[in-house]
């Protein structure tokens, strides 16, 4: 009994690593989540935000940055699925973890939350950096508002900003509109226009800017107007999430539970936009929204269903793929207009958009183009907030054959007349020639 | 039976240092707010059955404790959940000795029926875990288990209380931190607390008076564990265990909350006056306040529970002094209310507030305004300061306030904390004048064109320049006083079409604030960008009511084309949303089939090919063929008929060749054909050629 025990445990200690990996179409439920502190505190002036992430079944695990004895993977496996780093000041972590520990973690399709704040550390920074934003340099910098602040009976500075410029995407905030502005304590940064992997989700209004506000102005703020991001997301091309942020705080309960009134708006609204906001987004960073995958790619041609081995020029043939998004929970139907379809050897010969059944079913028809050679059938859905799709598929197509060719063209009836009429004239002339006396 | 002190808080097992965190939030706000209907509501959504508490004993006391501290109406679910757990356990002989402290505790709130028989068995039971407790906590839970039964039936006494004081104060460590048991080398301050606590339930519960001289010493325990106090900044003090072994590790808010919850009952049952300087208490006050409303049940009881303890104490009890507004108008004339309660927000006794002196903030200069008085509000029990003193400005204050107690005796009981200074925003509106936009000739400052700005409604000024002109923008700003007012923003910004800014701070000097641009100067930082430019101003500060972001309108510069060596414009950032989406769609052009007649044609042309064998044959009827030659004898006609017979084939061949037939059938029956057929042929011509020699001949 005990040794079978200790095999139980051994085994299991064994497995374990395997289990936990990257968001992977197959395994899509068994998350567990690392979440680094710069004090336990944050757990329970947080606590909202973690309880939203643990309530829809993600194992998370606390651990402060500084601990020495984290680690993002043992023996060459990963112990987590998502990294949270909400400790905007640790200088140096603990373990084994580092800026290239964190970058290998993202690059191996790992998901990523970072909130950054005032007087966020080099190293914060330099994690930022690698994400593709870049925070403002000065430490003490805050992005103030003058026009675009919350009404606040303490807070007076105007770096307590009510933002509602969202991006415009349902797969990113949900279905659901965020009615109430977004509380937001921090610091600003921007997005490289470069990078085409980041988007600003949130952005300040044109009235911002960052700067420090304890000190006069004297030089032009680095970030200022739109341009300013207040939370970013990239998705990689593993289609790694990550979500990049200057505040720490507009995550806390209490912004969560504050009401807010946007300065120059009558509506108070009880409750600010970030349990909404932030919860929505954190369903799109862990791949319960917009993760998209294709099964069953059947094509052949029209009246047939087996698939052939390359088509003639010229046929028909029908092609289809089903398309999922994962909800969390199941994979459902993915249901959009724009899924396109290429046929295609150097450049696309055929483009066409595929018609949907609404239950993730996706197919069109075509004819094959008069050139022959080896093509390919390729899916290239790229959409804002969704993975991409990319199917790829190769196949050739040949000319006719030598008796595929029309038979009996009537043009040419003439030439067929006149050869026949000449054979009858000589089976003729061979009797008169012979016979004739 | 837990020996160690992980018996209660094992949830919260990590660190609390939350002021860092509380700073971090609200670093303007650095007065504390007393309890508030945030926490009621909180309190209300924490503490609720499908939260997922109130499973156990403990959580269930938990829950009853703070609603009733912050007088939310009893749910009747929540009562009689209560009410059965209390009575199941205290019926029960297998209870632990824990689950029947919080049994009673429960009791104690909401005041269930026990009947006397039960009561006896708990009596006796706890008397005997008293004899026989080893460990801290089974002192705890006994000893507060007969204090809560002294509570509701009278009649409990312990017998040998000086003897259980004794060996609990055995316990007790050199630097007035306590030991959870006597094999625990750690000591620690929550265990102190809940010392306290214990010894005060044995004081409370001895018959016949307890030694003076045994409760004097404890004093001095107590002294030894105010010392080892943390601070924070901001004035807030709190315990903490630094233990290097995290298991039973309390976190300073638990650890904190014990120190307290012993310190009051010990102050309670105690004659003497304890010797802990009273702004120690306000700062513990400070550091419950600070946290704000907690997210977690555990936290949010020990806030609450803290606070009530201190609300009610015997050492002192703090004066929270808050505002509920630090942004204060001068154009709307706002009143500067000041608000003194308890921490849990009752009221104070009677006492003045103090307007001591107001400084402007970051500058060591005197006080703005003379020392007064805040005059009392009965209707909304606010302190009010009528107006505010005509030499307070907009900007951004320190006001520092100060509590006086009307009776003299009310200063053994509260504690106020001195002086308090509160930072104050007193924001107006800013009047802008002379607005002006101006092009001007470089070399002579003379003005070519000037328009007028009002930056108060909307502008659409279209200007143009080239590169030895200059550009200038200028305006005046004064506030409500007639004083020069400096903003924190003030940014010109022009944009090319091309989505490329550039932003300038706007300077000043005294109340008037000029920019000028000097276009001969900027070409270069212009990237030598001709076109149309869109001018925006940006004047913003904390203080200025009518921050403004204003399109002033455009001006068309007239750049130098670029020299081949200039730096290129930055790549501006791409609109998300048109870098996906649909392509248009693409359908292949097929060759197009080559061009034939029409069928008729062809039908036509076929029937005229027929035409010349039509031609041959009646030209054969005209020349009068015949067949007079051919071959009489049996053997030559039989072989004559085969030729023909087999040319005959051949030509049939070549039409199922069209019809049907591909190359290599037609050549291999061709082949079989062609021997026949040149075999026969032979015979056939042979013996025509000999006929014919014959005839010739003869």
């Amino acid at each position: 009994m005990g040794k079978l025990w200790l095999i139980c445990i051994a085994s299991i200690s064994i497995l374990l690593p395997f289990l936990c990996n990257a968001f992977s179409p197959e395994t899509p439920t068994d998350r567990r989540v690392l979440v680094l502190l710069d004090d336990f505190a944050i757990m329970s002036s947080h606590s909202l935000y973690f309880n939203a992430l643990k309530s829809r079944g993600f194992d998370l695990e606390f651990k402060l940055a500084d601990d020495p004895k984290i680690a993002l993977q043992r023996y060459g496996q990963y112990l987590y699925d998502a990294l949270i780093l909400f400790c905007p000041s640790v200088e140096r972590f603990g373990g084994s973890i580092d800026v290239a520990a964190i970058v290998n973690f993202v690059d191996s399709g790992h998901d990523l939350i970072v909130a950054a704040d005032v007087n966020a550390s080099d190293l914060i920074r330099e994690v930022g950096t690698e994400c593709g934003v870049d925070f403002d340099e000065d430490p003490s910098a805050m992005v103030i508002d003058h026009i675009g602040y919350a009404v606040s009976g303490t807070e007076g500075d105007h770096t307590l900003i009510a933002s509602d410029d969202f991006i415009k995407s349902d797969v990113i905030l949900g279905g659901k509109k965020i009615e109430a502005p977004i509380l937001f304590r921090g610091i600003g940064h921007a997005v490289s226009p470069a990078n085409s992997l980041v988007l600003k989700v949130l952005s300040a209004s044109p009235s911002a800017y960052s700067a420090n506000p304890k000190s006069k102005l004297s030089t032009p703020p680095p970030l200022t107007g739109s341009a300013i991001s207040l939370v970013s997301i990239v998705q990689a091309r593993n289609n790694a999430r990550l979500l990049i942020t200057g505040s720490l705080s507009m995550f806390s309960n209490r912004f969560f539970r504050s009401g807010v009134q946007k300065a120059g708006s009558q509506t108070k609204h009880e409750k600010s936009g970030n349990e909404q906001f932030l919860t929505e987004i954190s369903k799109w960073i862990f791949h319960e929204r917009g993760h998209l995958k294709a099964v069953n790619v059947k094509h052949h041609r029209v009246g047939e269903t087996d698939e052939p081995a390359l088509y003639r020029i010229n046929d028909e043939l029908e092609y289809a793929v089903e398309i999922y998004e994962w909800s969390g929970t199941s994979w459902e139907p993915y249901v959009a207009n724009d899924v396109q379809l290429q046929f295609y050897m150097m450049s696309p010969y055929v483009l066409k958009t595929l018609s949907s059944d609404k239950k993730g079913l996706y197919s069109t028809s075509f004819k094959v183009p008069d050139v022959y050679g080896v093509f390919q059938f390729k899916v290239e859905h790229q959409k804002l907030g969704y993975t991409s799709l990319s199917l790829s598929k190769q196949i050739p197509v040949r000319p006719y054959r030598h008796n595929e060719y029309e038979r009996f063209i009537p043009a040419a009836y003439p030439y067929y007349g006149a050869a026949f009429s000449m054979m009858a004239g000589f089976f003729i002339f061979s009797f008169a020639h012979l016979y004739s006396k | 039976m837990p020996t160690n002190l992980n018996f209660e808080m094992a949830r919260s097992l990590v660190g609390f240092t939350v002021l860092l965190l509380f700073l971090s939030i609200c670093e303007s706000a650095s007065f504390f707010q007393p309890i508030s209907d945030s926490h009621r509501s909180a309190a209300v959504e924490l503490f609720s059955p499908d939260h997922g508490s109130l499973k156990s004993l403990e959580e269930t006391y938990e829950a009853l404790r703070t609603f009733d501290v912050l007088g939310i109406e009893k749910k009747p679910d929540v009562t009689a959940t209560a009410c059965r757990l209390v009575s199941e356990t205290v019926g029960s002989s297998s209870s632990t000795l824990k689950n029947v402290f919080y049994a009673l505790k429960a009791n104690s709130i909401v005041k269930c029926k026990i009947n006397d028989k039960a009561y006896q068995g708990i009596i006796t039971r706890l008397n005997a875990a008293v004899d026989g407790a080893s460990s801290l906590p089974d002192f705890y839970y006994s000893v507060g288990g007969l204090v809560l039964v002294k509570g509701s039936k009278g009649d409990v006494h312990l017998a040998d209380a000086d003897g259980i004081f004794r060996s609990v104060k055995a316990f007790r460590q050199s630097d007035g931190r306590w030991r959870s048991s006597s094999s625990n080398p750690e000591s620690s301050a929550f265990a102190a607390g809940i010392a306290l606590e214990t010894l005060a339930g044995v004081v409370s519960l001895a018959s016949p008076e307890l030694d003076q001289s045994l409760i004097s010493t404890l004093n001095n325990d107590i002294s030894k564990l105010f010392d080892s106090i943390e601070k924070y900044d901001d004035g807030a003090l709190y315990f903490d265990d630094k233990l290097v072994d995290g298991h039973d590790h309390q976190g300073p808010l638990a650890t904190t909350s014990s120190v307290v919850r012993g310190l009051t009952a010990f102050a309670a049952v105690t004659d003497e006056r304890l010797n802990i300087p009273s702004n120690k208490i306000l700062g513990l006050a400070n550091f419950f306040l600070g946290i704000g409303v907690p997210g977690d049940a555990k936290d949010l009881f020990n806030q609450i529970d803290s606070l009530a303890c201190l609300e009610s104490n015997r050492v002192s009890i703090p004066l929270i002094l808050s505002l509920p507004s630090t942004v204060l108008s001068v154009t709307k004339e706002d009143l500067l209310q000041v608000n003194v309660n308890t921490v849990l927000g009752s009221n104070a006794p009677p006492l003045t507030v103090k307007l001591v002196g107001v400084f402007t903030s970051g500058s060591k200069a005197a006080s703005l305004v003379e020392s007064q008085e805040l005059l009392f509000d009965d209707g909304t029990g606010m302190y009010n300061l009528k107006n505010l003193p005509k030499s307070i400005d907009v900007g951004s204050y320190t006001f520092v306030f100060e509590i006086v107690l009307h009776e003299l005796e009310h200063e053994k009981i509260y504690i106020t904390g001195g002086q308090k200074k509160v930072p104050i925003f007193v924001s107006g509106l800013i009047k802008i004048e002379n607005a002006e936009i101006a092009v001007l000739d470089s070399d002579l400052g003379s003005i070519e064109t000037q328009k007028k700005l009002d930056l108060a409604g909307q502008n659409a000024v279209s200007l143009s320049a080239n590169h030895l002109q200059k550009l200038r923008v200028s305006f005046k700003l004064t506030t409500p006083h007639g004083l020069a007012f400096k903003p924190h923003q003030a940014l010109l910004k022009l944009r090319h079409e091309s989505k490329v800014e550039h932003i300038f701070v706007v300077g000043n000097s005294g109340k008037q604030f000029e920019i000028v641009l000097n276009f001969l100067g900027l070409v270069e930082k212009f990237f030598y960008l001709s076109g149309r430019y869109d001018i925006e101003l940006a004047v913003g500060d904390a203080v200025m009511e009518n921050s403004l972001l204003l399109a002033i309108g455009h001006i068309e510069l007239d750049l130098p084309e670029p020299p081949e060596k200039a730096t290129r414009p930055p790549p501006q950032p791409v609109d998300p949303y048109s870098r996906y989406g649909p392509k248009a769609e693409i359908t292949h052009i097929f060759r197009a089939p080559e061009k034939r007649p029409p069928k008729e044609l062809s039908l036509a042309f076929l029937g005229l090919t027929f035409l010349p064998l039509l031609g041959f044959l009646i030209g054969l009827l005209l020349l009068g063929v015949n067949l007079k030659n051919f071959p009489s004898n049996a053997v030559p006609a039989t072989f004559a008929t085969l030729f023909h017979v087999s040319i005959g084939a051949v030509l049939s061949l070549y039409v199922l060749f069209w019809l049907k037939l591909d190359l290599f059938q037609t050549l291999k029956l061709l082949g079989f054909l062609g021997v026949i057929l040149v075999l026969v042929g032979h015979r056939v011509l042979s013996h025509l050629a000999s006929t014919s020699a014959k005839l010739k001949s003869a």
